[in-house]
């Protein structure tokens, strides 16, 4: 039994590519079932979350497991950048407000214009309010309170609701469209070249074509085709934003494709598969987790610009919605507009921080 | 030898640009077909509410746009047309997409030609001195601030610029006017928050490139033989070192102005409303007037397509240590 499993591994190139291919065909089979005998096992994310999770944790997690004392050593020289370290705690802030905030806040949507355009705690705002009995205009100062600490919209929607649900919609968006991104840049790139000659002109001719189209207008261009929904934005990003993490792996992996043991492992039998899986995905990972950082930014930023422009998905609150309503009612709210983009802001430059944290620590010369 | 060289390479690179082009046509085309809604879906609900038999209106509209004959054919008239000058009809304006194109264009090229401009000019300066003084002061506050402006989205930059400077201190208006004439001081001035909305992001990124490019060549032999030989540090910096830095920067600029400045100026044009082909697309996609949105997407590939071939072989024809295979 044991040494059935262990021929089979060896054929699909390693341990780890049979729990893939196993897990894949489980989650293939869920899905098959999901379609057309009972509804909704899983939401569309869920899938996404799935995939991508067994992807992260054999081809990421499992090889940092296993190089225990270099991720250490490596964690020294971050530590180093007091940036990043700061990104770091403000990455991790988010992701604990994401998880945890919907606990304490109220429905981000619930409407109410008893108590609409109330300003933060601390700050107060004037209203003018005309008397039908005297017919003069009334001037009533408002001032924030406890109840809606960071004030609420036109319509009484809280905002710190709203900013809450938007932080779990960008770091949504940000992890699962990366991922995509990554995860197919990187095999894209490998592929090309490790195998060279007509694969990798084919290959690479595709990427510039998908370089051609500017990113947001793509992005645009295919969500205004096929209408906006929260997973399917992130699958669209993902699928059009391989291209620059492709030739830069490509660009890596060609100097390792003729290194020693590469060579070593093709004399020994290796196949195109596993060496592309085991040997040369592996060294480019330091890179790849670089790239996948700085690359976060990008992302979250496309997602807020399509919700600015009113392309998002309509069914949940992000920063760009927020914004969007914002820029309507500057004149009388103008919190609205300053939170979502304040939070938006140190998002972005938390990401950047920890990125170029990352990239100086694995290679204090490169200049990804 | 090297004229040979330089002629097959051009030969190579005009053919790639036309794979490409095909490519931006085809995938566009694909992307338009097997979406969930035809573009005569969309002009149903307009004609049916006129009190139109719906039947008759789509076979009429499917005829007219030719969305009865076979996919092939279709994609056959989609190229030819496009190719002939036919870019279809904004029903949305009433009027042909190539017109509405050709009254618009001018709002978005000025936008992007002073950002550009302001952006590069600032960016660079602020890169040399940075690199010329590593680890100054000035050097960290500039690093620290090109960080905060590739960070900040410009988006949001716009209407924080609005609520400043418009809303709380009322020296702009709100909105870009589209009644003052062009070339106008008052249309300069109106310029001046999209400028600077679109601009910072470039003009981080452009400090950032000149001084990690000019750090570079700092550190090469020949520039300490230029000092050996007793050159004073402005030939040095000015002839020696950025001159060599120029080069691959302006690739980086001309690279950047189709992946990211078109989308941030799209984005610039819907929040101050200024009336360019970002402002007319966004408009489009609300009146699901599907030709303009193409329309759009296709001449911003076509022209980042164009600007990269022109980069690329002016860059190949001015270095003439550069050997691609």
């Amino acid at each position: 039994m044991i040494k059935g499993i262990k021929h089979l591994a060896r054929r699909v190139g390693g341990i780890k590519n049979l729990i893939l291919i196993l897990l894949a065909t489980l989650l293939g089979l869920t899905l098959l079932l999901d379609i057309f005998v009972v509804e909704r096992i899983f939401d569309p994310l869920g899938y996404l979350y799935l995939t991508l999770g067994i992807v992260f944790l054999l081809y990421v997690a499992w090889p940092l497991y296993h190089s225990r004392r270099l991720v250490q050593y490596y964690w020294q020289r971050v530590k180093r950048n007091r940036l990043a370290v700061l990104g770091l705690a403000f990455i991790l802030f988010l992701i604990l407000l994401a998880i945890f905030g919907p606990l304490f806040t109220t429905d981000p949507t619930a409407a109410n214009f008893e108590q609409k355009n109330l300003p933060p705690v601390g700050f107060t705002t004037s209203e003018s309010i005309y008397n039908p009995q005297t017919g003069q205009f009334i001037t009533k100062v408002i001032s924030g309170t406890w109840e809606h600490p960071l004030g609420t919209d036109n319509k009484g929607r809280d905002l710190l609701a709203m900013i809450i649900s938007g932080a779990r919609v960008s770091l949504q968006v940000g992890l699962l469209a990366t991922g995509i991104a990554v995860a197919l840049g990187t095999l894209i790139g490998v592929i090309s070249a490790y195998l060279g000659g007509k694969m990798d002109n084919i290959l690479m001719r595709f990427t510039d074509i998908m370089m051609t189209f500017p990113f947001f207008l793509l992005l645009v261009f295919i969500v205004f085709i096929f209408g906006p929904s929260l997973a399917f934005i992130v699958l669209v990003i993902g699928l059009t934003g391989w291209t620059g993490v492709a030739r830069l792996i490509r660009s890596e992996a060609l100097s390792l494709r003729t290194r020693e043991f590469v060579l070593a492992a093709k004399a020994l039998g290796a196949s195109d598969g596993r060496i592309i899986l085991a040997h040369l995905v592996p060294n480019v990972i330091s890179l790849i987790i670089v790239i996948a950082t700085l690359s976060i930014p990008g992302v979250i930023m496309a997602e807020a610009a399509l919700s600015f422009i009113g392309l998002g998905d309509p069914a949940v609150t992000s920063w760009g919605m927020v914004l969007r309503a914002g820029q309507q009612s500057l004149d009388t709210a103008w919190w609205v507009a300053v939170a979502p983009g304040v939070m938006l802001f140190f998002t972005v430059l938390a990401f950047n921080f920890v990125g170029d944290g990352l990239r100086d620590a694995f290679d204090p010369r490169s200049s990804v | 030898m090297r004229k040979t060289w330089l002629r097959d390479y051009i030969i190579k690179r005009l053919f790639y640009a036309v794979i490409i082009a095909w490519g931006i046509l085809t995938i566009t085309f694909i992307l338009v077909r097997v979406g969930p809604t035809s573009p005569a879906d969309k002009y149903l609900t307009n004609l049916a509410a006129r009190g139109e038999e719906p039947a008759q209106v789509i076979a009429a509209i499917e005829a007219r746009y030719g969305l009865d004959k076979p996919i092939l054919a279709q994609y056959a008239d989609y190229v030819v047309n496009l190719l002939r000058g036919d870019w279809g009809w904004s029903f949305s304006t009433s009027m042909p997409v190539i017109k509405l194109i050709k009254t618009h264009w001018i709002y978005s090229f000025q936008l992007i030609l002073f950002s550009t401009i302001l952006a590069a000019l600032v960016g660079i300066l602020i890169g040399i001195y940075s690199a010329v003084r590593q680890y100054s002061k000035t050097d960290y506050i500039a690093t620290f601030f090109s960080f905060i402006g590739i960070s900040i989205p410009n988006f949001w930059l716009g209407v924080m610029l609005i609520l400043l400077f418009s809303v709380k201190l009322g020296l702009f208006k709100t909105y870009y006017d589209t009644g003052i004439p062009l070339f106008s001081l008052a249309n300069l001035k109106q310029l001046i928050l999209p400028v600077i909305t679109l601009g910072t992001g470039m003009m981080a990124g452009y400090t950032r490139y000149t001084r990690s490019a000019m750090l570079d060549n700092l550190r090469k032999e020949f520039v300490r033989t230029a000092r050996a030989k007793g050159l004073p540090e402005r030939v040095v910096i000015g002839k020696h070192v950025f001159r060599n830095a120029i080069l691959p920067l302006v690739t980086i600029i001309m690279f950047d102005l189709g992946s990211i400045v078109f989308g941030g100026a799209y984005l610039t044009e819907i929040v101050f409303g200024i009336p360019g082909l970002g402002r007319i697309s966004f408009n489009a996609i609300f009146a699901d007037d599907y030709a303009v949105v193409v329309a759009v997407t296709l001449i911003s590939a076509f022209l980042i397509l164009l600007i990269n071939l022109t980069t690329d072989i002016a860059y190949a024809y001015l270095d003439p240590r550069i050997r691609y295979d």
